[in-house]
């Protein structure tokens, strides 16, 4: 495990239980991985484990329903596969839900498959006029508690966007 | 069997479960029948997502029984589905599998190996416990009871024939039936779902 990375990642499971959020649905991203074990580790949350993306967003937006607060866990790439759900359940239906994403592709990304996302992650977000915030620091976790509250103001989905830096541990 | 006589039946045995219809036939033919406004979703505006939808639900209201309907034209976009409804393994979801054999609400298009699939060994092989698959009015009514009053998540297979015409959808648009059901539930479970002032 790469130096720092847990206490991220505890700092972000804190963050998220403030928010009082119960359930936290989670496809992979080596970036988040310890991210979603801490989760899972965690007697606060109870983590659904999805076979795609698409499902994370079905679940959080009916736990809605049952006044469950949800998190949608995921990388950028299944972010980008979310639009559909995410504009027909989301935007029709005017249901809140924070999602946080891996901003991959983005600086010190090292991975070439995950070029695309750095030039389309954003630009696809703005193009759905969803709002997103981004974490660039570990000082700025706490932005999680102000994303969830905003999407249930705004009734819509918020996303906040983790750097590698931040995940990783580095600077 | 025919959707509609399939329907009417179950609709007559609906209480206080929750119901969820996936896009197309179910949420029109439900409300055809129904007219319901509060205690139903209809989940038009997705395809494939409507059994996590009721998954997210029946996990935060546990004594209230949720009933999915998803059409197989749904399933067969994710029938992955099936492996987050059996690792949730929730006792009040019961999830009916619409199975007329092509995409209904697209003027019934075919759907891919449509007469081979077999979506209750599909659920099998992942692990759900209670399957049943009903191809006639008879065997549903014989087994309705058995198959969905008992605790324990389900998937049940409805095999229906195609509606064979374009139905009416929900009148509602999508904040109103978000509210009208959100206030239901929380009135029947008890808990909050719209926030005042949040801090």
């Amino acid at each position: 495990m790469v130096e720092g990375v847990s206490n991220v990642a505890a700092r972000i499971v804190e963050e998220t239980a403030k928010c009082g959020i119960k359930l936290v649905a989670s496809l992979p991203d080596t970036w988040i991985s310890d991210l979603i074990e801490a989760f899972d580790k965690d007697e606060r949350f109870i983590h659904v484990p999805v076979n795609r993306e698409e499902s994370a967003i079905g679940l959080c937006s009916g736990a809605f329903f049952s006044g469950t607060g949800a998190l949608a866990l995921m990388g950028a790439s299944g972010f980008m596969t979310c639009v559909y759900a995410l504009t027909k359940i989301n935007y029709t239906y005017q249901i809140p839900l924070l999602l946080l994403v891996t901003l991959r592709g983005g600086l010190g990304d090292r991975a070439k498959y995950h070029v695309s996302n750095g030039l389309y992650l954003k630009p696809l977000m703005d193009s759905i006029s969803m709002p997103y915030t981004i974490v660039d620091s570990p000082e700025k976790v706490s932005v999680i508690s102000t994303a969830y509250a905003h999407s249930r103001v705004i009734s819509r989905p918020v996303v906040v966007g983790f750097t590698r830096g931040v995940l990783r541990g580095e600077r | 069997m025919k959707l509609r006589e399939c329907f009417e039946y179950i609709a007559g045995r609906w209480k206080s479960e929750l119901v969820i219809l996936s896009a197309g036939n179910c949420s029109e033919m439900w409300w055809e029948v129904t007219r319901d406004s509060e205690r139903a979703f209809y989940l038009e505006a997705s395809m494939s997502l409507a059994s996590m939808f009721g998954a997210g639900i029946a996990l935060g209201v546990p004594r209230t029984p949720v009933w999915v309907f998803s059409g197989d034209g749904a399933f067969c976009m994710n029938p992955g589905m099936l492996m987050v409804e059996r690792q949730m393994n929730l006792p009040n979801l019961k999830h009916f599998l619409v199975s007329n054999r092509c995409y209904g609400s697209t003027y019934e298009a075919r759907l891919p190996n449509a007469s081979a699939n077999d979506y209750a060994s599909m659920a099998r092989a992942m692990g759900i416990e209670r399957v049943y698959r009903f191809d006639s009015l008879d065997a549903l009514k014989r087994d309705f009871a058995s198959a969905v009053a008992q605790p324990g998540h389900v998937f049940t297979v409805l095999e229906v024939e195609p509606v064979g015409k374009k139905l009416e959808e929900p009148p509602m648009d999508g904040p109103e039936m978000k509210y009208r059901f959100g206030r239901y539930i929380e009135r029947l479970a008890g808990v909050r779902i719209f926030d005042g002032s949040l801090f």
